[in-house]
């Protein structure tokens, strides 16, 4: 007790000279900044953060929060920190891609000290799951990539394993899959019965590469997404039958827009959703200041409330109760529920930080080869 | 017997067998906690030094990576030749003298040896030879074990337990497989099953597996998910590919031994042997990097049907048996298990391969092909058909996959036993002069000594002594015969007191003891083992033999009684080690 209760005060002393700190230019620390620009990804997922992050955030410190939109990527980010013109202040990134910048160099470092510790004193370092830490980002949602697919188009029977998304006999209909290689190569080399504990060892090597593009290029029809919205729209309009995407997407578009689809589960890749500052913010107290309210338990537990990723606190995951509106019991929802996260797969994202450049050029090239050949392939078909 | 002493008779050996019990679980914790940091450090040796895929493709530098593929071989089997040189036999120790060590009751597993072996073996493991990682580790625990049993001044057979123990809980540990780890234990290093010996190694081999799950937070070597029943027929096709597979894994052991016995023939330092098979394995790896290391990685791909066309199988397992029959041979530290494991998937899968394309139809049974080949090479080459199943069935849960391994091993073992031997290690051994497969008792009078039962109660004569004299000399000293000496010390042959009692009648009391038609014996040397000694009593009547020293100067002799009753001690001690329970 007594050494919560100086850890307590400890924390009190920081926030005073947090607050005592002379302001840095253009972020006096009291709230006289113009606007706090956070770049986030837009849909469902914004709208849970303005509602329980963003507004609470005005209300508290009187900063008011300017939203851009994101699609992931570090092209601008590269842009804006080489001409010295960054336009935002926090940037919610997913954990490899800030990874990656970090390494390059552009993002500002982060301590674990930075959040305030749980309702009950827990100190951060224990109360966020394992590696949530990395030098230049903070871990706040686990979310998932996982399958939706339309209840009513495979009647009789439905999906439940992730290799069903390849099995275009027993499943029959078009697919939406992301651009990307991340996540298309696990699920295709899954598919082959492979552990989910060697994915990466294999997809390491030449021939998993191989096998895993085989695996997708025996689907046929596939609308190869970018924007995180366009799989969830694609199922509602029936134009595919399955469909790849983030889980929070899904579950927006399964209740509160009332989509007929249903999310798979086996197979999830999860990811880390992180906080980071982009070096050269305007406003990096401010921007701390923010990391610091939205990490805070109550908070993390109200985003989850409202859209469902895992959040990063154990103290928060426990608080995760009904969402306000709809009344729906959000612990079901949420990837990291121990029902879902059976058969999930952890992102290597430190795997991908190195790889990642070469196997977009690998996937792009193999796109390309595949859209070259596809009328020949049906000459091929017919003999 | 004194009835009333036998109640705390039985309460005392009740006591002292639990603490065999508990010391064994305590042998098996930290011979299972040595495994484990042996694992994880193997691990990121692959990691650190480019050897894993993973961190192959995460370098990003073409050339470097080149260059880091035949460099580190070749300056990881330059270190392993250096650590060989500190070992006395200048070879790294392996379950071939745990085994020679249980089996001949000599016990006592070196810890230089040991501990330089383990080193090696890390070096050879970490720097991508293809070697095994069981066969250091069973060595590794065996001769904790060993060590254990010297502290605490224990007799023969409780050293043969804590040996086992080692032994059980390593394999339990690495496999995490601890009914494979007993039976191993049992199979191919006790090679007797008694009730003494199952509870302490079950002890072990329990504790091991609760520290593999703790410690080496891993998935199984092959975890398989498969609910598809191969046909009837194919239960057949699995006891082919039984008995083709014991042909690979004679085909493997004559590699390895092959080589060994080329590269002894080599105008090459013995200690730059290593490094110039790594040399070579870096340089094929770099077309084929399949062969680098223990290869997990092919092992799994060889269970997906399809991960390999049928010419890629074939060269594939033909290169990664040479590359260890090369590593193992030319003096790398390490086992023969892993890469055996690989060749047989390997093989398993050309077989499936084979008859999907004789059957035309897509093989959903493939990875039974796999398993069922992987067995029939495992098995022969260790000599442990029973390990080799539960290993199956630990390591995939499947039941079906388990009696189709069952029925590939049916014919496997007996085969490459009967064409080759019972294990490769029973081959290294008879090569050293230890012939292990008339079973232990053979063993064991193989290994003792004639010499141990030297008697010096006998009555030596000079060969030019007169007739007179030496039956005098005999009739005192009681004797029924005697054995004569040259000028220089030598044997020249026995008489007995009747023959020299008939010919002093013929040719009076003067003669020289020459003049008898002498009787030679043949004589027991230094070398000569109580087995050999019993061979030689068939071709004479006597009382003993005569015995020399190694420079062939008579110093005594053997009774035949002496033998007798050595051969009948050594069964007797081996009757109470294997058949008694307390």
């Amino acid at each position: 007790m007594a050494e919560r209760g100086w850890r307590r005060a400890g924390w009190l002393l920081m926030g005073l000279v947090a607050l005592v700190t002379p302001p840095v230019a253009g972020d006096d620390g009291n709230g006289n900044v113009d606007a706090l620009t956070v770049l986030s990804w837009g849909g469902a997922y914004e709208r849970a953060q303005r509602e329980a992050l963003f507004r609470p955030f005005t209300a508290t410190t009187g900063i008011p929060v300017a939203v851009a939109r994101y699609d992931g990527g570090l092209t601008a980010l590269r842009q804006a920190v080489a001409d010295d013109e960054v336009p935002w202040d926090v940037i919610d990134m997913t954990r490899s891609e800030a990874m990656a910048a970090c390494e390059e160099g552009l993002l500002e470092p982060l301590s674990p000290s930075l959040p305030a510790p749980a309702p009950d004193g827990t100190p951060p370092e224990t109360d966020f799951l394992d590696d949530a830490f990395g030098r230049c980002a903070i871990t706040h949602s686990i979310f998932a990539t996982v399958v939706a697919y339309r209840r009513d188009a495979f009647p009789g029977q439905r999906p439940t394993a992730i290799g069903d998304l390849f099995d275009q006999q027993r499943f029959p209909g078009p697919r939406a899959l992301q651009r990307t290689p991340a996540v298309n190569l696990e699920w295709a080399l899954l598919s082959y019965g492979v552990p989910r504990e060697e994915l990466y060892r294999l997809l390491s090597t030449p021939r998993g590469l191989r096998l895993a593009l085989a695996r997708l290029a025996s689907l046929e029809e596939v609308h190869w997404w970018e924007a995180g919205d366009t799989p969830p729209r694609l199922l509602a309009e029936g134009r595919v039958v399955m469909a790849s995407g983030y889980n929070g997407r899904f579950f927006d578009a399964m209740v509160n827009r009332e989509v007929p689809i249903e999310i798979l589960w086996d197979g999830q890749v999860q990811e880390h959703e992180t906080w980071v500052i982009p070096r050269g913010s305007p406003h990096p107290e401010a921007a701390r200041r923010f990391i610091r309210f939205a990490t805070d338990t109550e908070r993390l537990a109200e985003l989850a409330r409202r859209i469902p990723y895992g959040p990063a606190r154990h103290s928060a995951a426990v608080r995760v109760t009904t969402h306000p509106d709809n009344g729906r019991d959000m612990r079901l929802h949420i990837p990291t529920h121990p029902l879902n996260a059976q058969r999930a797969v952890t992102k290597d994202e430190v795997w991908y930080a190195e790889t990642l450049t070469r196997l977009n050029e690998y996937f792009r090239d193999w796109l390309a080869r595949r859209r070259a050949p596809q009328v020949p392939r049906k000459v091929l078909d017919s003999e | 017997m004194d009835t009333s002493s036998a109640p705390f008779h039985g309460t005392r050996m009740m006591v002292r067998f639990l603490g065999l019990v508990v010391l064994g679980a305590v042998i098996g914790g930290v011979a299972a906690l040595l495994a484990a940091g042996f694992v994880i450090a193997v691990l990121a040796l692959n990691e650190w030094l480019l050897i894993s895929p993973r961190s192959r493709m995460m370098f990003d530098h073409g050339t470097l990576l080149a260059l880091a593929t035949v460099a580190v071989p070749t300056i990881g089997g330059l270190a392993a030749g250096l650590l060989h040189r500190g070992i006395p036999e200048r070879r790294p120790h392996g379950p071939a003298d745990v085994i020679a060590a249980v089996q001949t009751r000599r016990g006592r597993l070196p810890a230089r040896a040991g501990s330089l072996s383990a080193l090696s073996a890390l070096v050879s493991l970490g720097s991508g030879a293809s070697v095994g990682q069981y066969g250091p580790l069973v060595h590794l625990g065996a001769t904790l074990g060993s060590q254990v049993a010297r502290r605490l001044h224990f007799g023969r057979s409780e050293d043969n337990i804590t040996i086992a123990c080692g032994v059980a809980a390593a394999i339990a540990t690495a496999f995490n497989a601890p009914l494979a780890g007993i039976v191993f234990a049992h199979e191919v290093v006790l090679r007797h099953y008694a009730l003494r010996a199952f509870a302490p190694i079950a002890a072990a081999a329990i504790v091991g597996h609760v520290i593999a799950i703790v410690a080496l937070d891993r998935g199984a070597l092959f975890h398989v998910t498969n609910t598809v029943l191969p046909r009837p027929w194919e239960f057949a096709l699995f006891v082919v590919i039984g008995g083709l597979g014991a042909l690979v894994a004679g085909a493997y052991t004559r590699a390895i031994l092959g080589v060994a016995r080329q590269a002894a023939r080599l105008p090459v330092l013995p200690w730059l042997r290593p490094a110039l098979a790594g040399a070579l394995l870096g340089l094929v790896a770099l077309w084929v990097p399949d062969i680098l290391g223990m290869g997990q990685e092919t092992l799994r791909f060889a269970t997906i049907d399809g991960a390999y066309g049928t010419r890629e199988l074939l060269l594939v397992l033909l290169l990664k048996l040479a590359a260890t029959a090369l590593c193992i041979g030319m003096g790398f530290g390490g086992g023969v298990f892993s890469p055996a494991l690989v060749i047989g998937t390997l093989f398993g899968a050309l077989c499936g391969q084979v008859v999907g394309a004789v059957v035309g139809t897509p093989m959903d049974t493939f990875v039974f092909y796999a398993v069922c080949g992987m067995v029939a090479v495992t098995a022969p080459v260790i000599g442990a058909p029973l390990t080799s199943l539960l290993i199956v069935f630990e390591l995939t849960g499947s039941y079906t996959l388990t009696t189709a391994a069952l029925a590939s091993v049916t014919l496997a073992s007996p085969i490459a036993a009967q064409l080759f031997g019972r294990s490769l290690f029973d081959i290294q051994l008879r090569e050293r002069g230890l012939d292990l497969s008339a079973g232990r008792s053979q063993a064991l009078l193989q290994e003792a000594r004639a010499h141990a039962h030297l008697s010096r109660d006998c009555v030596i004569l000079a060969s030019r002594m007169a007739l007179g004299e030496a039956i005098h000399v005999l009739t005192r000293a009681r004797h029924g015969e005697a054995h004569l000496q040259d000028a220089r010390g030598g044997y020249r042959g026995s008489v007995t007191l009747a023959a020299l009692e008939a010919t002093r009648e013929r040719e009076g009391n003067q003669a020289s003891v020459e003049t008898i038609d002498l009787e030679v014996r043949p004589v027991v040397r230094p070398t000569t083992s109580i087995l050999e000694a019993m061979d030689l009593l068939r071709d004479f009547t006597g009382e003993a033999i005569p015995a020399v020293d190694a420079n062939g100067h008579l110093v005594g002799v053997v009774y035949e009684a002496s033998i007798a009753r050595a051969y009948l001690q050594q069964s007797d001690e081996l009757r109470q080690e294997e058949h008694g329970h307390g």
